[in-house]
């Protein structure tokens, strides 16, 4: 279900802005038997038009979904803010496993340093935080895919439908 | 053993971090959300809240597994659980007790009238990983419950009177456990509790009720299970604004204790066998004061607590009753009381002081006071007289004189009650007494 490259974006600029926030990130694939695999993401490299999303995740903790994506492709990955439950998903059967650059690990940085202020201002210490998102730069790796669809998913009657423009 | 425990990491299931829950669809696409509400139940079993018909559902309805993110909020800890769906229950304890966290938790992150629980999914949990990377020192705990909760057996045990084991049951919350702000309850069939012991309130709150179904308390006795809440919420708060139409109401309402902002609660049935004696409520002025360990420790103080309840009420011993003892004659203003038998009021002038039970005690005391001279009395008197009308059975009788001596105590209009031995105690008058019948 790839999109041609002349489809309309999923999401707009305020969506693109939204996922390279200081949002919580939770990543799913499917293994064989259909049982479900998750880790956090640390990180989200957003292409300016939204064609393509890598999302960066730590080696040890997403062994298995690195696999499942070698054998199937299939990925989904929540966004979410916790201040205000604003949440989307993003789906995809063509996820791929990718090396960072320099300019990644800077995001990953950032990341983490606009997580644990999103987190404050909910009175989650940074100690706390930091140890969630802690992994060693060489140990990242990126989950990259062109997202087939989009979903609102924060709490109330459009939970679960697919992602509009301004929401 | 299994290698799943649950039991250790219920820390995970506070709702401080949202859990992380992934579902497949019968095509192999992943679906992956946040989740309010984890439950714990056993070390095999949690339920998780369905408060919407969404994708995850409709996953779990298909494939019946899921995968569950939790995170330790004390060490950051992430753990992987492994879920196989078993069934969803929309009545009954469980159901109820999710249901009354979630009002918490709904007020808490502004989600009053989103967040409503449809039913509450009951899973097996067939593996648990924790994953391996950064972990903060796990602090110290704040006490040992289970020291705690023996040392305080212990001194539960050692009460010979009913009225010293709710003081001492209070005395303990407050010295082991760090609780300070408490109450105790008795249950009055059918369906109403009365306070018969309080601590950490302005106002004893003595004699005040509540009906069952009501508020925290009332649930966790309707549904002999206890309830905890962790924020604050509207929604189990005491209504009496019903009860308060007119003057008459009013004056028969003793206002329930409680902190004015309670943002933790918990309410825990005092049963003894599946019979419910009352119920023993705790609150703090601090969100999530309250956790699993805390709920277990006070679910099995009340075990003792009742047991406790149990053995004073029935050790009644056969002594012959004590010859009546004239007492002299009281001098002063005298004091009007009034019985209205509709109800088993009695007031003190205008003053309302109690009803029901503990109402007509109280008006057949000073009845045989003024008419006999009596003011010596036994329990065992009162338990035969059928103008009380006590049931047969577990009729709560040293509870309500608990009850009723505290009520006199408290109002300071010349009359006590004052125990003379086990299952006998004395009248105490200050003042001539004009009684008064009102049908």
């Amino acid at each position: 279900m790839s999109l041609p490259a002349t489809a309309a974006p999923l999401l707009d600029a305020d969506q693109i802005a939204f996922v390279r926030g200081g949002v919580s990130i939770s990543v799913a694939t499917c293994g064989s038997g259909g049982l479900p695999q998750l880790v956090r993401g640390i990180g989200c490299r957003a292409a300016d038009d939204g064609s393509l999303f890598t999302v960066f995740v730590p080696e040890p903790k997403s062994q298995q979904i690195q696999r499942d994506i070698f054998a199937n492709g299939a990925i989904a990955v929540a966004f979410t803010k916790p201040s205000t439950h604003r949440t989307l998903q993003l789906k995809s059967r063509e996820a791929r496993v990718t090396a960072l650059t320099p300019a990644d690990v800077a995001l990953v940085h950032a990341y983490r340093d606009a997580f644990v202020a999103e987190l404050a201002a909910i009175g989650m210490r940074e100690e706390l935080v930091r140890t969630l998102l802690a992994a060693a730069d060489e140990e990242l790796v990126g989950l990259s895919f062109r997202p087939s669809d989009a979903f609102t998913q924060t709490p109330g009657p459009k939970a679960g439908q697919p992602l509009k423009a301004g929401e | 053993m299994s290698r799943v425990r649950l039991d250790t990491i219920r820390e995970c299931f506070e709702g401080v971090i949202p859990a992380i829950i992934g579902t497949a669809d019968a095509d192999g696409m992943p679906n992956v959300s946040y989740l309010t509400q984890v439950q714990y139940i056993d070390p095999q079993h949690i339920a998780l809240s369905y408060q919407f018909f969404n994708k995850t559902r409709a996953n779990i309805l298909g494939s019946r597994q899921a995968r569950l993110m939790v995170i330790s909020p004390l060490t950051a800890a992430q753990y992987l659980l492994t879920l196989e769906f078993l069934r969803t229950e929309t009545s009954g304890s469980l159901f109820e007790s999710m249901k009354a966290k979630l009002s918490g938790i709904a007020s808490q992150v502004g989600m009053s009238g989103v967040f409503q629980l449809l039913g509450s999914d009951v899973y097996r949990v067939t593996d648990m990983v924790c994953l391996q990377g950064a972990q903060l020192p796990a602090p110290p705990p704040p006490l040992n419950r289970l020291a705690e909760l023996r040392n305080s057996a212990e001194r539960l045990r050692e009460c010979r009177e009913l009225d010293r084991l709710f003081d001492e049951t209070l005395n303990c919350l407050n010295e082991k456990f760090g609780i300070a702000h408490a109450m105790l309850l008795m249950h009055e069939a059918p369906a109403r509790l009365y306070t018969v012991a309080s601590r950490g309130y302005a106002e004893s709150g003595v004699g005040s009720e509540i009906a069952l179904g009501e508020g925290v308390i009332g649930v966790a006795a309707r549904e002999r299970t206890p309830i905890r809440i962790s924020h604050m919420t509207s929604e189990y708060g005491y209504s009496r604004a019903i009860r308060s139409q007119t003057a008459d109401a009013q004056a028969l309402e003793i206002p329930l204790p409680g902190l004015a902002e309670s943002r933790s609660q918990m309410a825990v049935p005092i049963l003894g066998c599946s019979r419910l004696m009352g119920i023993l409520y705790v609150e703090s002025p601090q969100d999530l004061r309250f956790t699993y360990d805390d709920e277990d420790a006070l679910v099995t103080l009340c075990a003792q607590l009742a047991m406790q309840m149990h053995i004073l009420q029935e050790a009644e011993p056969e002594t012959a009753q004590q010859p009546p003892v004239p007492a002299p004659a009281p001098e002063g203003a005298p004091l009007l009381v009034r019985h209205f038998t509709g109800n088993d009021s009695v007031f003190f002038g205008d003053d309302y002081l109690i009803k029901g039970v503990a109402g007509a005690v109280l008006w057949r005391l000073v009845q045989d006071y003024v008419q006999q001279g009596r003011s010596s009395f036994s329990n065992r008197e009162l338990r035969l007289d059928a103008r009380l009308r006590l049931p047969d059975v577990n009729d709560n009788l040293e509870a309500r004189l608990v009850l009723l001596a505290r009520r006199l105590a408290e109002r300071g209009a010349g009359i006590a009650i004052e125990k003379t031995g086990r299952g006998h105690f004395r009248l105490d008058v200050q003042r001539p007494l004009q009684l008064q019948e009102v049908a």
